[in-house]
């Protein structure tokens, strides 16, 4: 299976579930913005979640297929499509060489995740595939996808993935009639957030601003972090804080008062106060904001949003073996 | 608040950082004696890791601990959530690190060429502090130094010890790219970059050694409690140490 990038678009990168093991060294994540669809397009072809795939930001981008594909796209940046003709999100696609796929710009979100049967085959480094374009390092030679570049995907299928591809496999573009629902993960303008230790460093009508008015994303926002406008947050206890560790999720107040929400290539420590800390199962909906988007922050405690988070893993389990009995029972 | 934090007796404060992490409080500001315990303390968790443990940030005063939410809820630890279960193990835990007095902390010496191409600033902070490059050089290279914490970006070491009489401000304009192994000085700090990338500090020398290489193991040279010290060598040393390192000039 392979494809050649024609048209590369805004910020094309290979990515996985990243490298949360290497943060003592002060290395970012990294990892698709959007975790959940990463999953989910991972799971439609039968690899495990971790495996490699091409993040997209919006629409633009377009690639040939060099020779037959077993694929499936999730996320809200991009509808793909051939000749005009719209393919279905989350299900298994058989593609045949000599196909040019467009993606098309979806207003819903700004994330898209393609992946193939096997992964995308870069190399591992620090256990994983995932583009660290600040250092250099990792995904497709430590690099955005450029046109011209011809991706493969790796010899070793899962035998689900093995048994979709025999299921499909057909001399024109066939998928099957259903699609995993997301609709359990709907984009919302709500985003649940938890206290963060520095929560109480700043004043009554800040803490009311955060959690009553609107907040707009801003649009300088990257795989760093996303700064977002609204009410300015001003200090009661005005220490500076030794820097110590951020995560993804964490939302800092910078020296003006104004909010930045640290996404996945986002530093390890930090100086900045955090105000709050993102609930994992809304960074989904943080991933796919587009600029000027309207958000409200709405407070959770520390045990909500763990019991959110177990809740969502639960549910994917479920979806695993949904997809499995869909395939290897037939 | 009181809900963020776990309500026991001992004297250390954990707090939620997100659903995969905790950090620990150690104490309030920098010192020595604070220090010692995340390193200690550090050196026990990774050496005794629950179930589930992935990795440790180090930071001044404190020590957070990323962890897989499933595999700790699935673990046999006190409690009904993973927070408590983590509060648990890492309180046990403390209470045992009393019965560890003092750990080795690793030393390292770092060989750093000073001034000539691979220190462009040399000049600049020796006539900002009313010294000579030589004297630059002594006191640069004879202070010991304690690595803090890893961060800002990879490999990269916040460091104190360093003689204030040292001390210079940024340069006002960045550099566009400061060659990996540059040794720079910003404000009273002094640290390496790991990376090329940008940066405004006072450049006063390089090290041959890769502070941060994918290749390793462990790609970071340095690790949060190591003590560091500072050996002058000339520019041909410096080719010489390249060389053995990865058998190619760097330039």
């Amino acid at each position: 299976m392979a494809i050649r990038i024609i048209r590369a678009g805004v910020l094309t990168t290979v990515q996985d579930l990243g490298r949360p093991m290497f943060r003592g060294q002060a290395v970012p994540t990294s990892g698709a913005m959007d975790q959940l669809s990463a999953r989910l397009a991972n799971k439609a072809v039968g690899n495990p979640d971790g495996s490699a795939l091409i993040e997209f930001n919006y629409g633009g981008a377009s690639f040939f297929v060099e020779c037959d594909l077993l694929i499936a796209y999730s996320g809200y940046g991009a509808i793909f499509t051939v000749n005009g003709v719209d393919l279905p999100c989350n299900r298994p696609l058989f593609i045949p060489a000599g196909t040019s796929i467009t993606l098309k710009e979806n207003l819903q979100g700004s994330r898209s995740y393609l992946a193939v049967a096997g992964g995308w085959k870069v190399t591992e480094i620090m256990g994983s595939r995932s583009t660290y374009l600040s250092g250099g390092f990792g995904g497709f030679e430590g690099r955005a996808l450029e046109a011209n570049d011809l991706l493969i995907n790796e010899a070793g299928m899962s035998p689900l993935s093995k048994s979709i591809l025999e299921h499909l496999k057909s001399s024109e573009i066939n998928f099957p009639k259903w699609s995993i629902s997301d609709s359990r993960f709907v984009l919302k303008n709500e985003v649940r957030v938890v206290p963060a230790q520095e929560f109480l460093w700043f004043d009554a009508i800040s803490i009311i601003s955060l959690l009553t008015k609107p907040f707009v994303v801003n649009a300088q926002g990257n795989r760093m972090g996303i700064p977002i406008d609204g009410p300015l947050m001003s200090r009661r206890k005005t220490d500076e804080l030794l820097s110590t560790a951020v995560t993804m999720g964490t939302i800092q107040v910078t020296g003006n008062g104004n909010l930045v929400l640290l996404m996945a290539d986002a530093q390890t420590t930090g100086g900045y106060p955090r105000i709050a800390q993102v609930a994992s199962v809304d960074l989904v909906a943080c991933a796919q904001m587009r600029p000027n988007k309207e958000i409200f922050f709405k407070e959770i405690s520390s045990d909500e949003a763990e019991e959110l988070y177990l809740e969502r893993e639960m549910h994917l389990k479920q979806l695993d073996a949904t997809i499995a009995y869909k395939f290897m029972i037939e | 608040m009181i809900s963020l934090q776990s309500a026991t007796n001992s004297d250390i404060l954990i707090y939620f950082l997100s659903e995969e992490a905790v950090s620990v409080v150690f104490g309030q500001d920098i010192n020595e004696a604070t220090f010692k315990r995340i390193s200690e303390f550090n050196a026990l968790l990774t050496c005794n890791p629950f179930i589930g443990f992935r990795t440790t940030v180090v930071a001044y005063t404190t020590l957070s601990v990323f962890y897989s939410p499933i595999e700790v809820m699935q673990s046999v630890l006190p409690g009904s959530t993973g927070f408590e279960k983590i509060s648990a193990y890492l309180d046990l835990l403390n209470a045992e690190a009393t019965k560890y007095y003092s750990l080795k902390q690793r030393r390292i010496e770092i060989p750093i060429c000073y001034g000539g191409i691979f220190g462009p600033d040399l000049q600049e902070i020796a006539t900002f502090n009313r010294l000579s490059a030589e004297e630059v050089i002594h006191l640069h290279s004879s202070a010991v130094y304690k690595v803090y914490m890893i961060g800002f970006v990879p490999g990269f070491a916040y460091m104190g010890g360093m003689d204030e009489r040292l001390a210079t401000p940024r340069k006002a304009q960045p550099r566009q790219a400061v060659h990996a192994g540059s040794v720079g000085i910003a404000g009273k700090q002094t640290g390496i970059y790991p990376l090329s990338i940008p940066g405004g500090w006072q450049i006063l020398g390089r090290t041959p050694i890769h502070l941060f290489d994918i290749n390793r193991m462990r790609p970071s040279f340095l690790e949060a409690g190591d003590e560091v010290r500072f050996k002058a060598i000339d520019e041909q040393r410096y080719y010489e140490l390249s060389n053995l390192k990865d058998g190619h000039q760097d330039h």
